[in-house]
């Protein structure tokens, strides 16, 4: 497979803000270990655009009922499982030397982990159902309320006290970060939007690949069709 | 472990796993075109 000017801009992009990140003179109070904002923070943003996008997607496909806005709901769902699921293991890597707990009962962890769960299912949901007009239609509408979360997983640092810092950045008043600092979270931030554009690209081409491959073959296996229900000898239950 | 430690960790787990998803990507097209094995 060729790389394209998109996976390309990835790969660059992603380099570029390793170095901003790594290069950057440390943190006053945090130190070095203030770095590791720079990998979480875009990746917690990440997750809100995904699921955003995947909001996006799922209105468009209930209006228009074309298939490519189906599945552009889909890959963007999917990179944003593993967005979250990276805005979570940093957040745990960040918290055990800072906080001294890998994980802590705050709303901000917990509600992050719920989304995580919930897009886990909503992508379940996609695989269990094979019909490509019945899976889209409900997972459209499970992709609409599943994204009501993103202001409640933002907004609860300020509405809940607990131990994660509130907004830095996304606030009010002005942003309370130094300029070197900001230079490289924003670096952060326009990498890994690039680097999910590139990759909602792919996973939305390999959707339309698997449902035209689905189209031309009905018979053909698909995951799950393996778990068939049991068959009873004797006619008897 | 250092402050380095740390951020050596968490920078392995993101660029690991988005190097890995690419990968998963890139063996599910070629599944997908192929059909299974």
């Amino acid at each position: 497979m060729k790389a394209r000017p998109l996976d390309v801009a990835a790969a660059g992009t992603l380099l570029f803000a390793l170095g901003a990140g790594l290069l950057v003179p440390p943190d006053a109070v945090q130190g070095d270990l203030q770095r590791i904002m720079y990998v979480h923070v875009p990746s917690a943003w990440l997750a809100y655009l995904s699921f955003t996008v995947t909001l996006i997607g799922s209105v468009t496909y209930l209006v228009t009922r074309r298939m490519r806005w189906d599945h552009l709901a889909g890959a963007a769902a999917e990179v944003g499982v593993v967005f979250t699921g990276l805005a979570l293991a940093t957040g745990m890597i960040w918290g055990k030397p800072v906080w001294g707990v890998w994980w802590t009962w705050d709303a901000r962890l917990v509600l992050t982990a719920v989304l995580f769960f919930v897009y886990l299912g909503y992508l379940a949901l996609r695989r269990s159902i094979d019909e490509p007009e019945v899976r889209a239609r409900r997972a459209a509408v499970l992709g609409i309320v599943a994204v009501l979360q993103i202001p409640v997983v933002h907004f609860s640092v300020t509405w809940w006290r607990g131990l994660h810092q509130p907004p830095t950045v996304l606030r009010p008043d002005n942003p309370q970060i130094d300029s070197p600092l900001l230079f490289a979270l924003l670096m952060g931030v326009a990498a890994f939007t690039v680097v999910f554009a590139a990759l909602v690209s792919r996973r939305k081409e390999l959707a339309e690949i698997e449902d035209a491959a689905l189209a031309a073959d009905p018979g053909e296996e698909v995951a799950g069709s393996a778990v068939a229900a049991p068959r009873l000898e004797g006619g008897t239950a | 472990m250092s402050d380095w430690g740390w951020v050596g960790f968490a920078y392995l787990v993101v660029y690991g796993t988005l190097g890995a998803y690419v990968v998963s990507l890139l063996v599910r097209r070629r599944r997908a075109r192929t059909g299974p094995r």
